[in-house]
């Protein structure tokens, strides 16, 4: 029976239950059902999303009719053996895409257009869209908005059917190989993910990643998500964002920063020759203020030296008195100084010399002075006799006597 | 300024540097009034670059931009 030729069957899971070597399931369709098994080792060859293999899930088998005979404590039982499964419709294109998504971002591909430097206001842009559309529209209303008044050009290409890819793909390329078109943008509008499927072809998504151009993309709406937004550089949920992203500066809002910036400068130019006109006045008025400060200065020192003049001359007047008084003091000191003090030391001897020979001194010791009535002293005996009468002076008093005879 | 700058980016980042600098208030009068005249220089610039058309934003074909470039192309040869 397992001879039996190999089918294809397509259904929807249910009921799946694992065993350590097999997964069961029933694939069902409006008909009916039919159970299945799948060797866990072919299930992970077909190489399903985690957790693709679920209730409800729309699949593929390849296999044919197995018969399990039973045992002691089994049943047997008919089933399917699938040796392949794969997601069907809208699963397996989902499937198709994350394979190839891992394969293009091992590669590397996916870092490549994100490394590029996008500018800031670029002059010319691309944009690969249909010819007719909403997502022209919108961009363009976006660029608007934005302020910009560069150069779109136009690369139409149809974004729907089989001939697509290559066709958006030559678009991008025409664009690119154009020296002024800074980057490219690349639009439709939302649809299903088979709508969508152009933008996932991996020769198209290879060729966005190899280019030198940032690529922009907008495809679909925010919940769709293909292959061209990994290895673009940006990746834009409407045709509105994509034209913010491809002129990164929004001109209205510069525009007004420009002018802002010029009042700046123009404020600042008046502002620092303002703040230094004061000063520069002050400083051209500086000389004649400096002159009038420099005579005033001038007069008060001539003042100050006048009086000092006439007070240093009265001052040296008085000294020079001073002096010539200490001098001739000095010199008259000096002429008669020695002279007076011998002099008074002579007195001084002479006194002591005269008291010494005072007559009293003499009268003192007991002797008696003989003197004339007219008071000379009479020192000879001639003279005696010839007195007549003399006064004998003692000590304590006088006595007059008379002189009687010469012995 | 006597250089044209490689790009609006630089353009603008000068002029920040330069209102940055004059709003610092530590320039002195000499170098204000030079960095004034260079940020004129720059506003004008960037104002220039803001409108590189100058008549609003302007649409081509591929096929027609590719047209005229070989045509200019072919009158540069000629």
């Amino acid at each position: 029976m397992r001879r039996r030729a190999r089918v294809l069957l397509i259904g929807e899971v249910t009921g799946v239950g694992r065993s350590k070597v097999q997964a069961y399931f029933e694939l069902r369709d409006g008909e009916g059902a039919v159970p299945c098994a799948i060797w866990l080792d072919d299930l992970e060859k077909a190489g399903l999303p985690d957790g693709a293999l679920r209730d409800g899930a729309e699949v593929v088998i390849a296999g044919g009719p197995d018969y399990y005979p039973g045992g002691g404590q089994a049943s047997p039982s008919f089933s399917f053996r699938a040796t392949h499964v794969r997601l069907a419709g809208e699963g397996d294109l989902l499937a198709r895409l994350e394979a190839l998504r891992k394969q293009l971002q091992a590669e590397g591909l996916f870092e490549l257009q994100r490394q590029l430097a996008r500018p800031l206001l670029p002059k010319t842009i691309g944009v690969v869209t249909a010819e007719t559309g909403a997502a022209r529209r919108d961009l363009l209303a976006g660029l608007e908005r934005r302020g910009w008044r560069g150069t779109v050009v136009w690369a139409f290409a149809p974004v729907q059917d089989r001939h697509a890819a290559p066709a958006i793909a030559a678009a991008i390329q025409g664009l690119a190989a154009q020296p002024q078109v800074e980057a490219i943008v690349v639009t439709r509008g939302g649809g299903s993910l088979a709508d969508l499927w152009a933008f996932c072809d991996e020769t198209l998504c290879r060729t966005v990643a190899m280019l030198r151009v940032p690529v922009i993309s907008a495809v679909g709406h925010e919940r769709d998500s293909t292959l061209i937004d990994d290895v673009a550089a940006v990746a834009c949920s409407t045709p509105t964002h994509a034209a913010e992203a491809a002129v990164p500066l929004d001109c209205v809002a510069a525009r007004g920063s420009l002018e802002r910036g010029i009042g700046s400068l123009r404020r600042a130019a008046e502002a620092a020759v303002a703040a230094r006109t004061p000063h520069l006045v002050s400083l051209a008025r500086g000389p004649a203020r400096a002159l009038h400060r420099e005579q005033l200065a001038l007069n008060q020192k001539t003042r100050e030296i006048r009086a000092a003049s006439e007070r240093g001359i009265a001052e040296r007047l008085g000294f020079q008195r001073r002096l010539a008084t200490v001098v001739l003091e000095r010199a008259r000191r000096r002429a008669a100084g020695p002279d007076m003090e011998r002099r008074r030391e002579a007195l001084h001897r002479a006194a002591v010399a005269l008291r010494a020979h005072q007559p009293e001194r003499t009268l003192e010791r007991g002797y008696a002075l003989v003197e004339a009535g007219d008071g000379e002293p009479v020192t000879t005996v001639g003279a005696a006799v010839a007195a007549g009468r003399v006064r004998l002076r003692f000590a304590d008093g006088n006595v007059g006597a008379r002189i009687e005879e010469r012995e | 300024m006597t250089e044209k700058p490689d790009s609006y980016e630089v353009a603008v980042e000068r002029l920040e540097q330069i209102i940055d600098r004059l709003d610092s208030g530590q320039a002195g009068l000499r170098e204000t009034l030079d960095l004034c005249g260079e940020g004129r220089e720059l506003v004008t610039y960037c104002a220039a670059e803001l409108d590189a058309v100058g008549e609003g934003l302007k649409e081509l074909k591929l096929d027609e931009l590719a047209a005229k470039l070989s045509s200019s192309a072919e009158a540069g040869t000629a």
